[in-house]
């Protein structure tokens, strides 16, 4: 759940209670026996602590807990203490710093500081006994250590997530989650859970429980007591993001957290001055102003540069999304009961929210895959990510048992989707390439050696919706390599401008292998499809206005031809002419445009016209028939 | 050293039934009670290590009887054997302290299970 919706909300209502606790505390220290008033600050504070957990904000909920716990002293004693006062003030006005901290959009500071002072507070002995959240967590932990007889405790008790999954088909989910709910609070602290305590009281259907948990007692050790229950699906842990920020505290004076839609902005404003500085130079060009060339050109250099930084602001490691891919591998070794080993390289180079974003749930695919299907019985399962030049390239990588492109092969034989020619016609690199095809296999007949094809379609479908390619690299015993190939941002392109249809219009260079110009003598016309050869492979070709519904152009003396790739099937592009290629800032197109196959956004041209960019995967969709390498070959056929 | 197991259902055949699953695993059933109210006094007598009981049984009822024994044994092991759709039963029973439940029509490794989980 994205809780970010919720902070203007959290943030005024933190407001509130605080007011009230300030007005209360101090209305106490004339009074300190008012049972009514200590009722009504724990209240106060037992609010904020809920409200904090919630959200995540860890610092503020632990020191309203402590609060809380303070209060809880003072209403079994009957009344606040003079120093207890004193302290009260304190907590209160650190955990007005605390909420500014989270308005600002700062990091919590940390407050064990306070938590851990040590207070002379001994007569009423409130404060005395505290740390509570140390006494909370001793004894359950201590439990948990007597009843297994193994070493289940973390020395440091830790907040996380607890994300227990049930069954689809569970029976009382709601008593179920209650059950768990209590398994919870007898081995730690529950701050906070989702759907709450009274929700499932009164009988709501959960599926999910999310709770908010601290504890010393150990991860694995939890999860095995979980999953013991009936019902029980699937345990995760969540690592609190935030303990994360308020640790790396020294980075933290040196940032400042900017929302991200600001960024977004920025980009595009960016975008658009690059846009302009197009137009500019097109209209300058006519005319001749002494001074002006030179200052367009400066301008030029200086909007290349602060869209280059700009968008830096939106790159992100890898790491940031990578971050559950260790705990992923873990718990599937564990269940497979395999040995896996992960490494994580190159998680710090920066690739573009928006591109990360849609990568998380490929890699989660791509790794699980390698555990499940990829290692035998012990392995390693490598992700790492480099830059090279516009790109980042994206590698997932094991040291299993491999795939063999025969066993592919033939395996697309039976299940018909290929004809034994067809397959016999297949490289081994588009061999591979056909676990991604939807429907060649399903995760429970999947062996080492036929392959895998779990959600392997919607792996490739990602990567290319984002303008990049998946390419395998596998061979029996040797392991697989998922190559991803991906933009470093998906808002300015690269492109190559073609001529087609007497126009202009843009392919994203990440959709084009190679240029060709192709003398006409080269190109066989004898059957339907005309091909050409290139590198002993029979390229198709086909012309680029027939895939955009015009008519088919005659061929040119010297043909323009655009290689690009259909499912790893090369396929060359007729175009009119090669026109140059240039970086562009790309605009989504608006109804009804936008419905249009094939047309991926538009760019601004120098002059102010409008610049289609054509993708040709779907338009080579529709058309595959044409020119599979079978069909070519069936119509050859006499 | 086995766990000692006590039944209560006002049905014979489901005793039976239970009766069985248990002695294969090795459990020894001490205690068989036909209601709710002879349930307690079987409890007190026989101090068993869990105890399964049924919702619905005449004279008192199988939350009441829940009720009655975490009352006296507030460490008591109660799994709670219900039909499907006395949801707000289960629940009811949760919050009185049962410690888990098993849902009728049951399996035998799934009752096991539960046992098992609750027992340790």
């Amino acid at each position: 759940m994205d809780m970010s919706q919720y902070r203007e909300l959290f943030l005024s209502e933190a407001r509130e209670h605080l007011d009230k606790m300030n007005k209360l505390a101090v209305a106490l220290e004339q009074e300190p026996d008012d049972l009514e008033m200590i009722n009504a600050l724990f209240r106060e504070a037992h609010s904020i602590k809920g409200m904090a957990a919630t959200m995540g904000y860890e610092a503020t909920s632990r020191l309203a807990h402590h609060l809380e716990d303070a209060l809880d002293g003072c209403r079994q004693s009957g009344r606040l203490s003079e120093t207890l006062a004193d302290r009260l003030l304190e907590g209160i006005d650190l955990l007005e710093t605390l909420v500014e901290d989270i308005k600002a959009g700062n990091p919590e500071q940390d407050v064990s500081f306070f938590l851990e002072a040590p207070t002379d507070e001994t007569e009423d002995g409130e404060f005395a006994e505290l740390s509570p959240i140390q006494a909370a967590d001793e004894e359950p932990a201590a439990a948990g250590e007597a009843a297994e007889g193994t070493p289940a405790v973390s020395p440091e008790p830790e907040t996380f997530q607890v994300l227990m999954t049930l069954a689809k088909n569970a029976a009382m989910p709601a008593a179920r989650g209650l059950l768990l709910l209590r398994e919870l609070e007898n081995r730690g602290e529950v701050i906070a859970c989702d759907p709450d305590r009274e929700t499932m009281q009164a009988g709501f259907p959960l599926k999910q429980l999310k709770a908010w948990f601290r504890t010393a007692q150990k991860r694995d050790f939890l999860q095995e007591v979980l999953l013991a229950f009936p019902d029980v699906e699937q345990v995760d842990f969540i690592d609190d993001r935030r303990q994360e920020a308020a640790r790396s505290g020294e980075e933290a004076v040196r940032t400042v957290r900017i929302r991200t839609d600001l960024l977004d902005r920025f980009v595009n404003l960016a975008g658009e001055l690059l846009t302009q500085r197009h137009v500019l130079r097109a209209s300058s060009g006519k005319r001749d102003w002494p001074g002006v060339d030179a200052a367009l050109e400066e301008t030029g250099r200086l909007v290349g540069e602060l869209h280059h930084h700009v968008l830096r602001t939106r790159l992100m490691p890898l790491e940031s999304v990578a971050g559950r891919l260790p705990r992923i591998v873990r718990d599937l070794g564990r269940k497979t009961g395999k040995q896996v080993a992960f490494r994580l390289i190159g998680g710090e180079v920066g690739i573009d929210r928006v591109i990360l974003d849609q990568l998380a749930d490929p890699l989660v695919h791509l790794v699980r895959n390698a555990v499940d299907h990829g290692i035998a019985d012990s392995g390693e399962v490598m992700v790492s990510a480099r830059r090279e030049r516009d790109m980042v390239l994206v590698e997932v990588r094991d040291t299993g048992t491999g795939m063999d492109p025969e066993a592919l092969r033939q395996k697309a034989v039976e299940k018909g989707l290929l004809s034994a020619s067809q397959a016999a016609e297949l490289s081994d690199r588009e061999a591979l390439l056909l676990i991604c095809r939807p429907g060649f296999s399903t995760a429970d007949e999947v062996t080492e050696t036929s392959g895998r094809g779990v959600g392997m379609d919607v792996v490739k479908a990602a990567v290319e919706d984002l303008g990049g390619t998946l390419d395998i690299l596998s061979a029996p015993q040797a392991g697989t390599r998922f190559l991803l190939r991906l933009p470093l941002s998906i808002a300015i392109i690269k492109l190559i401008l073609v001529r087609c249809c007497g126009m202009p219009l843009a392919l994203p260079v990440t959709r084009v292998q190679r240029i060709i110009e192709l003398p006409r003598e080269q190109i066989h016309q004898e059957s339907e499809t005309p091909w050409f050869a290139l590198d002993e492979e029979r390229i198709p070709l086909v012309p680029l206005a027939e895939l955009l519904g015009q008519k088919r152009p005659a061929i040119e003396p010297v043909a323009c031809v655009v290689l690009t790739e259909w499912h790893g099937v090369q396929v060359g592009l007729l175009v009119g002419g090669f026109v140059g290629h240039r970086d562009a800032f790309v605009k989504p197109l608006g109804f009804p445009l936008d419905r249009t196959a094939g047309l991926s956004g538009a760019a601004i041209e120098g002059d102010g016209s409008v610049l289609f960019i054509v993708d040709p995967q779907p338009l080579l969709a529709e058309r595959s028939v044409d020119f599979l390498p079978h069909k070519m070959e069936e119509k050859d056929a006499p | 050293m086995s766990l000692r197991v006590m039944i209560v259902d006002d049905a014979l055949f489901m005793r039976n039934m239970l009766k069985d699953i248990f002695t294969r695993a090795g459990f020894e059933v001490v205690a068989e009670s036909e209601d709710g109210q002879a349930a307690l006094e079987d409890y007190r007598r026989v101090q068993p290590d869990l105890v399964t009981m049924d919702i619905v049984m005449p004279k008192r009822s199988g939350i009441e009887a829940l009720r009655d024994i975490i009352g006296e044994d507030p460490k008591a092991c109660v799994v709670m054997v219900s039909a499907l759709g006395q949801d707000s039963l289960v629940l009811e029973a949760v919050e009185s302290g049962a410690r888990d439940f098993i849902v009728k029509p049951f399996k035998e490794d799934n009752v096991l299970d539960v046992v098992r989980r609750v027992a340790s």
